[in-house]
């Protein structure tokens, strides 16, 4: 929802009329009366019909509702785990050496056929500062950014450091994001 | 019109038993649903026009009830807070004075007819507690002693803001009763009367309504009467971003409490007041008395008085809450007003206007006759 402006000519000396007074109150009552009454009816129609979308009021109901999320968003990072139920990182380091904080170590190790995996894959969330570049330098899609924004608090910091059970999320809950990832475009003036 | 001779001597049993009915039903509204109510309609309703959403997080059981909930917690919280008198304050006067703001705007409503007079059973119920002859003298008596409570709690406090408080109070309420007198004198000239029956009796015809007769003392009016309210647009006495909260600074509690219901209660008083002065009172437009009761003629006679009564005192009540909301926008539509454009309003412009008014309808009213 684009902000909506109206540039006010505002004369410095008032009419006879705008000196009145009454009538400048019946105006001004009745903008925010119009207010109340569009509000009221977006609120009915949200409430009946259960989309939020309908209220014209910005506010969210925040724990019940949750705000639209960009489709560049870039949230808790997470690995892939492919449809064959290995993760799909090969364990080549580019995002320990792309990640600012330094954030990711990675421990690689081979299987019997020859393909390499992350042995330990540890990400530590209280260093994280979701900048995405992980995500622009895996080669594999094996990390991306998720939509995920919520519960990433801890109380201690040894809770945060996620290992790579906890980060490993299922290939089609990221569907949207690798369909994003594969246009190339992680600006978000690009959008 | 009426006839006055009924007295209460022959039959005193039905007489107490519609006496005791009023008082409870006109207490119930008032007490019951109106004060806590409004709090809520107050919250909801400037969110509203404010593209907020207002109150909504209290709950019993996970159900919020659109914010109503809060009316209970608001209850309680005032309940168990502390009642803090501050030192040096005079704490008889300090006890007094929410009492004094409170009785008078609940007992204003005593003359105020919510329907007209209806013969129940071969007894004659007139929906007035008090038909005083005096009508709306009593209302304007029992306003200007509320602003007692309002000075008195000023000086009590022993605190500046409230004194400074106080002291507007009294300023304010000074100024704008007598225009406030004033401007209804229009509609005693038009109407004949100061009993509020007769006028709401003389409104029966849609095109008498007083907003017809007296449009300006209309205008006039409903400006002193936001005066007499206190609220914004005139509520220099308790001017937040100047006096902390005015008069009622040094308050807390229950007796916090009592200023607020009052000002509430003020605000249902006037819009009672404006709708019997000014929009036929308990009367529905094209539609008699006598018509009313003819539609509901199939219920017998004494249903369809019992109908009719149910209808006019419910339509009271619709334009009641109108005005009420109506007030509200005006509350949270304006700013305030300056100390001195205050004073300027009510006695330049309000006071000569409503004089003025008083001479064009008696020019009116002669040429007419």
């Amino acid at each position: 929802m684009a902000g909506i402006y109206r540039k006010v000519n505002r004369p410095v000396t008032m009419t006879l009329w705008e000196r009145l007074y009454v009538m400048e109150v019946v105006r001004g009552v009745l903008i925010t009366a119009r207010h109340f009454f569009r509000n009221l009816v977006g609120v009915t129609i949200a409430y009946v019909t259960g989309k939020p979308s309908e209220r014209r009021i910005m506010t969210i109901y925040y724990p019940e509702e949750l705000p639209p999320v960009p489709e560049a968003y870039r949230g808790r990072p997470v690995l892939v785990r492919g449809a064959d139920g290995k993760e799909k990182c090969v364990a080549c380091g580019l995002c320990e050496v792309a990640c600012p904080p330094k954030c990711i170590s990675i421990v690689g190790a081979m299987r019997e056929d020859g393909t390499r995996y992350p042995d330990t894959y540890t990400l530590n969330g209280a260093v994280c500062i979701f900048c995405g570049l992980c995500e622009e330098a895996c080669p594999e899609e094996a990390i991306v950014m998720s939509y995920d924004y919520q519960n990433l608090c801890e109380y201690d910091r040894s809770l945060m450091r996620y290992d790579k059970e906890a980060l490993l999320i299922p290939e089609e809950k990221l569907a949207k994001r690798l369909e994003y990832i594969r246009r190339r475009m992680y600006n978000k003036c690009n959008y | 019109m009426f006839d006055y001779t009924y007295l209460p001597e022959p039959s005193l049993v039905p007489y107490l038993i519609e006496m005791m009915a009023k008082i409870m039903f006109i207490f119930t509204m008032n007490v019951g649903v109106f004060a806590p109510v409004l709090g809520w309609v107050e919250r909801k309703q400037s969110a509203l026009m404010q593209d907020r959403i207002g109150a909504n997080r209290a709950d019993v059981f996970g159900f919020t009830l659109f914010g109503l909930v809060h009316i209970a917690t608001d209850a309680l919280k005032l309940l168990v807070k502390e009642d803090f008198i501050p030192r040096g304050a005079d704490r008889t006067l300090h006890y007094l004075a929410p009492f004094i703001a409170l009785v008078p705007a609940l007992i204003a409503f005593a003359v105020i007819p919510f329907g007209g007079q209806y013969d129940l059973w071969g007894h004659k119920a007139n929906m007035v507690i008090a038909d005083l002859d005096v009508g709306i003298l009593y209302v304007f008596a029992v306003a200007s002693l509320a602003t007692y409570g309002s000075v008195i709690a000023g000086w009590a406090s022993n605190n500046n803001w409230s004194l400074l408080g106080g002291i507007r109070v009294g300023a304010q309420m000074l100024s704008y009763e007598v225009a406030m007198g004033l401007t209804l004198v229009g509609v005693f000239m038009v109407y004949g009367s100061l009993r509020l029956t007769d006028i709401g009796v003389a409104q029966e015809n849609f095109f008498h309504w007083g907003i017809f007769l007296q449009p300006v003392g209309f205008i006039l009016f409903i400006t002193c009467a936001l005066a007499e309210n206190k609220r914004t647009p005139f509520d220099v006495p308790e001017a937040e971003s100047e006096l902390v909260a005015g008069y009622f600074t040094e308050y807390s509690g229950l007796k916090f409490a009592m200023f607020w219901m009052a000002e509430f209660l003020e605000m249902v008083t006037i819009s009672a007041v404006l709708v019997a002065l000014f929009f036929g009172g308990w009367q529905i437009p094209f539609v008699t008395h006598a018509g009313l009761a003819g539609f509901f003629g199939f219920l017998g006679p004494n249903g369809a008085q019992v109908a009719t009564m149910l209808v006019h005192v419910g339509v009271f009540w619709m334009k009641v809450l109108v005005w009420i909301f109506i007030l509200m926008l005006i509350r949270w539509s304006l700013p305030r007003f300056r100390y001195d454009q205050l004073m300027n309003l009510g006695w330049k412009i309000i006071l000569p206007l409503a004089l003025a008014n008083i001479l064009v309808t008696g020019a009116i009213m002669l040429l007419v006759k």
